[in-house]
Order: structure tokens, then C-alpha cells, then sequence
């Protein structure tokens, strides 16, 4: 006989070690990447997945509780802003000047802004 | 004045589900908070534009399509930038192209923006300064004619259908 607090025990664990395994992979990243663009898309791809698995491991966890309800929204925030975030970092990087590593092919976007 | 109200309402419900409990005292004191937030930043809220509540409800198939197809892009970007991670060796052409886009409204090239940088091996860096050029940093770039016509084709359409 499985209980119903069983399954819901086996999905909030697989949700959380998943979503701790990408924020894992995204702080490999962010070491091993060569530039500040190419850690951006470690850090806000990865850690949107990741931060949003252990968010719906939570919810999984408790139910329509208040606190599951609150997970919700950190998780749609967290997806909102994430982008934006990231947005801003590469826009302010590019302005001051710091350079794309040296494998990078093209860059069409220094042509237009150079001073 | 009835655009206070609405937006209010829409706050108020915000305010319910950060609070963590949907009943109807929250909801009230996020309504009447809800003014007091609007009032400062108005000029982002777009009081000049016409709303029409038709034309919400006919695009909510449309959205809800859009998101579909974001959840699925998000797990796709997710894997591969994981696989670029773990490769032993990293043999990455990153590089920032300029990708033209079709939208003109400013909520469009938020979303488009935003879409770009959750889907795979892309980032947005900029807006150009007439609103049709989007800068993006891909982390494989070797082809950029490739990944405008990928954009154009596969995200803008769903964008310009749920938000335009």
C-alpha cells in the first residue's frame, strides 16, 4: 500500500536534486566559461531552471500551503527578472569596455557603439 | 480613474499570492496599496493606450501557446548549455550579432528580448536606438545568418501573435 505523502516525498526530492544539480552546472560554468557574456548564460539559464526546480520541489513538498504558494512566486519572479538582470550586466560590461575573449568570431555590436 | 481601479485589482492579487494566503482582507489591502505604487511610476503603466477587453481575451489561446513554446525552449537551453559545460574541452565561437527585428511596441521587444535570452545559446545585450535592431550574444556564433533566420522564424512569430 503506497501512501499519497510517499509519491509526494519521491517528486519533492527528484525536483530538488534536480533543480541542485543546475544550480551546480551553472557555478561550473561559471568558472570554466572564458568571458563575462559566456558566464551570463550560465548564470541566468541555469540558475532559472535550477532555483525554479527547488522552488517546485517546495511546492511539491506542502501543497497549496502558503508557503508553496509563496515558492510559486519567487519562481515567476525569478523568471521574470532573470533576463533582465542578465540583460543589463552584458550591456554595462560592453559599454565599459571589457573585451569578448579571444575565441569569439564576430562582433557586430562593438562596430556600432565604438568610442 | 478606471484604469486605477483595474491595475489595482491586479496588484492586489499579487499581493494575496506573495502573502501566501488568497482571501478577500488581502486582496483589499493589496487593492488599496496597489495606487500608491501606480501613482510614482504611471508613465510605464501606458495610460494613453486603449485597452480593449475583446482583444485580451481573444490572444489569451495565443499566450498561453507562447508560454508552451517558452517552458519547452528553456529545458532545451538548459541541456545544452549544460553539455557545453561539461565537455572536457571547451571549443566554444562565441560572438555578438545584430539580429533585425519585426516588432514595434515596446511591450513586443520586452518580450521578444526576454524570449531571446531564456532560449538556447543567446543572450540580449542591447536595443539599438530606433527600436529594430536587437544585439545578442550567441555561444555558438559561426553561423549568423543561421540564428536570425532560427529567431525570425521560430520565437518572433509566437511573440508578434501573443503580444502585438
Amino acid at each position: 500500500m503506497i501512501e499519497i505523502g510517499l509519491i509526494q516525498d519521491i517528486i519533492s526530492t527528484f525536483l530538488l536534486v534536480v533543480g541542485a544539480f543546475f544550480v551546480f552546472l551553472g557555478m561550473v560554468g561559471l568558472i570554466r566559461l572564458p568571458d563575462v557574456y559566456n558566464r551570463l548564460h550560465a548564470t541566468t539559464k541555469i540558475g532559472t531552471l535550477g532555483a525554479f526546480g527547488v522552488m517546485l520541489s517546495i511546492v511539491a513538498k506542502v501543497g497549496l500551503e502558503p508557503i508553496g504558494v509563496k515558492a510559486i512566486t519567487v519562481g515567476l519572479f525569478i523568471l521574470l527578472t532573470a533576463p533582465v538582470a542578465a540583460h543589463m550586466i552584458g550591456r554595462a560590461a560592453h559599454r565599459h569596455g571589457v573585451g569578448l575573449c579571444k575565441e569569439s568570431v564576430i562582433d557586430e555590436y562593438g562596430k556600432e557603439y565604438n568610442k | 480613474m478606471k484604469r486605477y481601479i483595474l491595475y489595482s485589482m491586479f496588484l492586489g492579487l499579487i499581493w494575496c499570492f506573495v502573502h501566501g494566503t488568497v482571501n478577500f482582507n488581502n486582496f483589499l489591502i493589496g487593492a488599496l496599496l496597489g495606487p500608491i505604487v501606480i501613482r510614482p511610476f504611471r508613465s510605464l503603466y501606458g495610460f494613453e493606450n486603449k485597452i480593449s477587453y475583446q482583444k485580451v481575451i481573444r490572444k489569451i489561446p495565443k499566450l498561453m501557446r507562447y508560454f508552451y513554446v517558452l517552458f519547452i525552449e528553456i529545458i532545451k537551453a538548459n541541456i545544452m548549455v549544460a553539455k557545453i559545460i561539461l565537455q572536457p574541452k571547451m571549443d566554444i565561437k562565441p560572438g555578438i550579432i545584430a539580429v533585425p527585428i519585426r516588432t514595434k511596441t515596446n511591450t513586443g521587444i520586452t518580450a521578444i528580448a526576454n524570449t531571446i535570452t531564456l532560449t538556447p545559446g543567446t543572450l540580449t545585450i542591447d536595443v539599438s536606438d530606433n527600436k529594430e535592431v536587437l544585439y545578442v550574444h550567441a555561444i555558438d556564433a559561426s553561423d549568423p545568418q543561421g540564428l536570425c533566420d532560427s529567431i525570425r522564424d521560430d520565437l518572433e512569430e509566437y511573440v508578434l501573435e501573443a503580444f502585438e
